[in-house]
């Protein structure tokens, strides 16, 4: 079972998240550190060993100073960085009120889903005019020797 | 009785297994069909789950290799530029495809006459014509007649909304005078036959909680409840056995969900398990008249592996696009650029798609079929807020051409849970499809700038998609010439008189459009052809 993070590697892991999904202030969109993606993060862990390994190996390299300069921890540690960064996206857009601030429904897709209307058929007829003026565009093609019995 | 023999063994309970079996039901055979994986209800779609979309890189990816179910087989894919992408339960791939609904062309099925590559099938689109239309109306075809680009037909719905994006690129098309359609797709526009109407989710991959998308587990199967017709599921098929007497199949090898093996024995054996399924399973059926695998004489099993290699281009637009609503891959196509013109520098063509949902955590992690997160830092938060809202793109849909080289064969160090080698897919990308998805690329951006978009987002490398593999044809392609061919005209194998193939490997060519369709209309006009010449099916 994974070891449980000290408060600093905590507090790390918050600052690295904050680095790589900052806040919006205009839009009042939060970071992936203070969101709590940590969170996600080491219940991801928690099931499995590979990801933690990975976890472990970033925080260590930024427990010496290093988080300061993120690209450098990604630069030295590429394919542990990799996992990290793929988890965090995952924490972070898996939560409603993180899709709602891009536009997208907090809802789940059912059964609610979205109201699209339906184009009117005068608008799709216009639309496809020039389509249908111009004529066919398929070839005709000669007939087969269909060996069917 | 559990295995007690039966008339007709289908394999596979996806789109092309269950379209037979229901074309079947009037002979009054006594038909099983033998599913590999289980049935899963709607309840159990992940799009009702806040987190929806987790579930795409896990238990509901479309690649198997990632998610690792016990009915699912790994598949070999370090020679390969594409994975092959699938659902293994009631309903196969159509669990889990995204419903775009396009037919073959006229010329499709005469490549090599008309064009000089490929070979031309043995039937023709006016043989087939007939089953689309009997299909579109078994699934809930939703569309618009009078498409410029086809023989006439008219769908049996209206179509569905194309929205603020499919307009926004179709007066783009109309602005260079190109070709454009609203996308016929197999999502329901309005209820029909007791199935509710699509309600725009977006989330088309992750099984249509609605039952709006036409799925053999929505369509075939509901048809065929209290038919007779027996779906015995977690069955997982490991070899034809081949009568050592008269050559013929006398029935299948398969493991229960312990991994007992059972036997079962049948009349006639029809393969519904699409272009890896199907190989993989006739090259491990191997007996003494079929040394190389069943129904192998011509060496083609496997072969002529055929996918549609996908490349994407994406615009940034001054009004939000609303990607995330709407069926996913459906909206409009042109197929300005479908037939061959021999001033573009490649034969043949490819259409240019229209998808629509991409969720955040979709865009994030590089796009859909594809694994490439987008930058972290600040620049994330740029893309994210100021750029992915307002995106539309095209996806170039390019034919592929049947190569011997790309190809399905075994891997006898990988196996399933049952201990069953697993496919191994060697494939590369053909010349003439590089050269078409670079003109491709090009058309694709100019249609985009001329729909309004402010931008086009630069692309870093040549890559096709990862997780393109969706389309899976030709490995025991269809013909008149034993020795050119696995199976003959109306997909009875030519060394097997009671072997049949109704899936994607019988596929002659590739056409540039999603083969589901024509799959389908395939498994129809076999099962027809059954049905006529039902009393001497086995003669030569």
């Amino acid at each position: 079972m994974a070891r449980e993070l000290l408060p600093q590697e905590r507090t790390l892991l918050d600052v690295i998240l904050d680095a790589l999904i900052p806040r919006n202030p205009a839009r009042d969109i939060p970071g992936a550190g203070e969101l709590g993606v940590a969170s996600f993060l080491l219940e991801c862990a928690a099931k499995d060993e590979g990801f933690d390994a990975a976890m472990r190996i970033v925080l260590e390299r930024a427990a010496d100073g290093s988080v300061k300069d993120v690209r450098r921890i990604e630069a030295e540690t590429p394919y542990a960085f990799a996992q990290l960064l793929e988890q965090s996206y995952k924490g972070y857009y898996s939560r409603a009120d993180t899709r709602v601030k891009l536009g997208v429904g907090a809802h789940p897709p059912h059964p609610e889903g979205y109201e699209v209307a339906s184009e009117s058929s005068k608008l799709m007829e216009n639309l496809t005019a020039p389509v249908r003026a111009r004529g066919r565009v398929y070839r005709d093609a000669p007939a087969g020797e269909n060996n069917a019995k | 009785m559990p295995n007690d023999p039966v008339d007709v063994l289908i394999i596979g309970a996806g789109a092309s297994g269950a379209a037979i079996a229901w074309s079947l039901l009037e002979t009054r055979m006594r038909i099983l069909c033998l599913e590999q994986g289980g049935y899963i209800s709607d309840q159990e779609f992940p799009s009702r789950l806040d987190d929806y979309e987790l579930a795409r890189y896990g238990s509901f990816s479309c690649d198997p290799n990632v998610r690792q179910l016990p009915q699912d087989y790994p598949i070999n894919v370090t020679n390969s530029c594409i994975t092959p992408v699938n659902w293994n339960g009631v309903g196969g791939s159509t669990i889990n495809f995204l419903g775009h609904w396009v037919r073959l062309k006229p010329s499709d099925f005469r490549a090599h006459t008309l064009d000089g590559v490929g070979a031309d099938w043995p039937i023709d689109y006016q043989t087939l014509e007939p089953f689309y239309n009997i299909n579109d109306a078994n699934i809930g075809v939703s569309g618009l007649a009078g498409n410029p680009a086809y023989p006439d037909y008219t769908p049996p719905l209206p179509p569905i909304p194309i929205g603020i994006l499919g307009q926004t690129l179709a007066k783009g098309f109309n602005k260079l005078g190109w070709h454009w359609w609203p996308s016929d797709a197999a999502i329901l526009s309005r209820d029909f036959e007791g199935r509710g109407k699509c309600i725009n989710s977006g989330t088309c991959d992750l099984g249509c909680a609605a039952g709006a998308k036409g799925g053999t587990n929505f369509t075939y199967w509901q048809m065929l409840e209290n038919s007779g017709i027996e779906l015995r599921t977690h069955a997982r098929v490991r070899e034809i056995i081949i009568s050592d007497n008269s050559g013929m199949a006398s029935g299948v090898l398969y493991h229960d969900a312990q991994g007992q093996i059972h036997e079962q024995k049948a009349e006639i054996v029809v393969l519904a398990c699409n272009g890896i399924g199907t190989p993989r399973l006739l090259l491990h059926s191997k007996s003494k008249h079929f040394p190389e695998g069943l129904a192998n004489r011509s060496g083609l099993v496997g072969k002529n592996l055929m996918f549609h290699p996908l490349r994407g281009v994406t615009g940034v637009f001054d009004k939000p696009m609303k990607g995330h609503e709407g069926p996913m891959a459906c909206s409009i196509l042109s197929q300005e650029f479908y037939e061959s013109d021999s001033t573009r520098g490649f034969v043949r063509g490819y259409g240019l798609h229209s998808g629509r949902s991409i969720t955040p955590m979709t865009y994030a992690l590089g796009g859909y079929g594809i694994d490439a997160p987008i930058p972290w830092g600040e620049k994330h938060r740029e893309i994210m807020d100021d750029i992915y809202p307002y995106l539309a793109g095209l996806t170039v849909v390019s034919e592929d051409f049947p190569e011997e080289h790309n190809r399905v064969t075994l891997d006898v160090n990988l196996t399933d849970s049952d201990g069953i080698p697993a496919p191994k897919v060697t494939y590369r990308l053909g010349e003439n499809t590089r050269r078409m998805l670079k003109h491709g690329e090009e058309t694709a951006k100019e249609a985009l700038i001329a729909a309004g978009a402010k931008k086009i987002l630069p692309k870093n490398d040549d890559k096709v998609w990862w997780r393109a593999g969706w389309h899976q044809m030709g490995t025991c392609r269809m013909g008149n010439d034993p020795a050119t061919s696995v199976v003959n005209g109306w997909g009875r194998s030519h060394d097997v008189k009671n072997l049949f193939i109704v899936d994607g490997s019988i596929f002659v060519t590739a056409g540039a459009v999603n083969p589901t369709s024509t799959i389908q209309a395939l498994a129809l006009y076999i099962g027809e052809s059954i049905k006529t010449n039902i009393a001497n099916l086995f003669d030569d």
